[in-house]
């Protein structure tokens, strides 16, 4: 086994444990939100367009890949170890996805896309090791893994969604350290491909962010006369 | 130093980073404490830099308002001096500035008119660049003078002072995305006790609040102080509240009556705190926020600065990351006081130091070891003649005094009136370019 397959390996099971913890792990909110719909939600701006691969290593513009959906999008990165980071993300994103599940009205509106952006790493079967069981659960809520065919194609889309890459220096050595740091933003796109609201791991509470799919929602059947 | 520190291209560190993250690598965090708490890559050890917004002078240097950096790293061969300097190209009454959320720009701005101007400081952190000038916030808000640039993610909130009716202190919130488009504004209450004055702004997103305070319209603020201070009616016209906003919703849920022109806020960054001070400029008085029990938000006066009768003029506050201290400036006497927090109810003076003929902005390391002062509040209200010293000046402080360990005098570098200060890390650069 090569010393990457080690890294890999060992990432892996440890997001594993990780992830059974957090189930039990939810982050509750020191406030009540305010009620979905009795607020705005502006347009942000238009979300970036790209060609990525799903864990088959089909070739999609994203942008066909949410239009018919309330995206909730979150960039990761299959090595990241970072507790705050992506880890808590695959929490949050899976506590969501179990509560969207459990209710009707939201089940086939919504969907779930964590992106890579470590194109090098994460080949569409590193991310189908990435999510496991949770491509597979038939009647659910969709679930989408993608990676980009190579950094052109993903350049466009960290910048244009504004999630913020850097690497680090060790002020004790003053080296480089080559480490992704980032923090964390997870976007919310409405079936028309704007960004409605921007989460970071710091204020990433599945409540706040279920009220407001359930405004966008509430924005929709307002829109077009129909239930949503 | 970028030839120490080369910019990598995603493509060739992406292979390594699995590794480094293995490995536990520590990423650096330190920066001063009154931050959005939406700001990313904090600096926890040494800062490199301090970022000077200073107002231009006419005669002095090219006369124009520019974002000066200044080289703050005790072991450079530069340290202490000017590094760099960006001018915008004109006067504006350069006053306030704010990070975005990914720390990659600084979005700065004058108050005499409209415009906003974005910094790139992330290719380059010892030489930001001009990257972008704003111009619509006048034509899409009608609001004039902004003032406190806060981040949100992916989103600035813009506080602005006055408006382009009557230029008096009636005026709003702007929001921007990253981009710099233009999203909505949120004009200030005006019933319910609202007076719609503003001027600093400040969030607790775990108490989904935000907080908003009150001073004056361009009408006061651009006028001499002299002449401003002996005009009874126009005295009149400054600021006597705060308000207490629903973040999420944007909507004021109560206005708090601080009557004297609260300016600064701040919120104790301890884990589940859930309370702010602020100072009221023309009282001298420091003022706590905090939630009763109903979970309403209320304001009460809790200390005294200096001696009130005197005017001394508290005009900025800078409080410590574990919520126990506050640095307070007052611009007249040119003191520095240090309050102890440790009982937010009561407020105590533990030491004072003159820092300067007149002393305004204060910002300090994360670790609290460094201090740095600038001097200039507004061009037509700074001193004249001899006392109208314009400076940045850079302490440590050991938990008992303030010690000064550089000086650059603005007037002799030809940059003009020194006024708000942001701190820099030569590590904070772009993954990729």
């Amino acid at each position: 086994m090569s010393a990457r397959a080690i890294l890999l390996t060992l990432s892996l099971s440890a997001r594993a444990a990780g992830f059974t913890h957090a189930a039990d792990d939810p982050r509750v909110l020191d406030f009540a939100p305010p009620s979905p719909g009795t607020y705005e939600l502006h347009r942000i701006m238009r979300a970036p367009d790209e060609d990525v691969l799903d864990v088959d290593g089909r070739r999609a513009r994203l942008s066909q890949l949410t239009r018919d959906h309330i995206t909730l999008l979150g960039f990761i990165y299959t090595s990241c170890m970072d507790p705050e980071g992506c880890p808590l993300a695959y929490r949050v994103f899976a506590q969501l996805k179990d509560q969207i599940q459990a209710t009707p009205a939201l089940r086939d509106k919504v969907q779930l896309v964590s992106l890579s952006f470590d194109p090098a790493r994460d080949s569409p079967s590193v991310m189908r090791q990435y999510a496991g069981s949770r491509l597979e659960e038939d009647g659910g809520v969709r679930w989408l893994f993608l990676t980009t065919p190579s950094v052109k194609e993903l350049m466009p889309l960290v910048e244009g969604f504004g999630q913020d890459v850097r690497y680090s220096i060790d002020r004790s050595s003053g080296r480089p350290v080559r480490q992704l740091a980032h923090v964390l933003k997870v976007f919310l796109i409405d079936r028309a491909g704007y960004v409605r609201e921007i989460y970071t791991s710091t204020f990433l509470h599945p409540q706040s962010i279920l009220a407001d799919i359930e405004s966008l929602l509430i924005e929709q059947e307002g829109a077009s006369g129909a239930p949503p | 130093m970028s030839s120490t520190f080369p910019r990598l291209h995603l493509g060739r560190v992406l292979p390594a980073l699995g590794l480094a993250a293995a490995l536990g690598a520590p990423f650096a965090a330190a920066d001063e404490t009154c931050n959005s708490p939406y700001i990313a890559n904090l600096i926890k050890g040494q800062e490199d830099y301090v970022y000077v917004w200073a107002l231009g002078v006419e005669g002095l240097g090219d006369g124009s308002d520019k974002l000066v950096t200044v080289d703050v790293d005790p072991k450079s061969k530069t340290y202490g001096k000017v590094v760099s300097q960006v001018s915008v190209g004109g006067r504006g009454e350069a006053h306030h500035m704010g990070f975005t959320d990914d720390r990659r720009r600084i979005w700065a701005g004058g108050l005499s008119g409209t415009d906003i101007y974005v910094f790139d400081i992330a290719t380059d952190p010892a030489r930001p660049k001009l990257a972008k000038t704003i111009k619509d916030l006048g034509t899409k808000t009608g609001y004039v003078g902004p003032h406190t640039y806060y981040a949100l993610p992916g989103r600035m909130l813009v506080q602005a002072l006055s408006n382009d009716k009557d230029k008096g202190g009636v005026t709003g919130m702007a929001l921007y995305n990253n981009n710099g488009d233009f999203i909505a504004r949120y004009p200030m209450p005006v019933d319910k006790g609202g007076d719609g004055y503003a001027y600093d702004l400040a969030v607790n997103p775990s108490k989904n609040v935000l907080l908003t305070s009150s001073f004056t319209g361009s009408a006061n603020y651009m006028r001499p102080l002299g002449d401003l201070i002996k005009d009874e009616a126009a005295m009149k016209r400054f600021g006597n509240t705060m308000v207490a906003w629903d973040l999420k919703a944007m909507r004021p849920t109560n206005v708090m009556a601080v009557p004297g022109a609260p300016l600064e806020i701040r919120w104790s960054l301890t884990p589940g705190a859930n309370w702010a001070v602020t100072a009221a400029a023309l009282t001298s008085k420091l003022w706590l926020v905090k939630q009763d029990a109903k979970g309403q938000w209320q304001a009460k006066e809790v200390a005294t600065i200096g001696d009130p009768a005197k005017i001394p003029l508290p005009v900025d506050i800078s409080i410590t990351r574990d919520g126990k201290g506050l640095w307070v400036n007052t611009f007249m006497d040119g003191m520095t006081r240090y309050f102890d927090l440790s009982n937010p109810e009561a407020p105590k003076q533990t030491y004072e130091k003159h820092t300067g003929r007149q002393v305004n902005m204060i910002s300090q390391s994360w670790d609290g070891k460094r201090v740095y002062i600038t001097s200039s509040l507004l061009a037509n209200w700074d001193k004249a003649g001899d006392d109208n010293e314009q400076f940045l000046r850079g302490f440590t402080w050991d938990g008992r005094e303030l010690k000064q360990v550089f000086e650059v005098d603005f007037t002799r570098e030809k940059l003009g009136r020194a006024h708000h200060m942001k701190l820099g890390s030569k590590v904070l650069r772009v993954a990729y370019r």
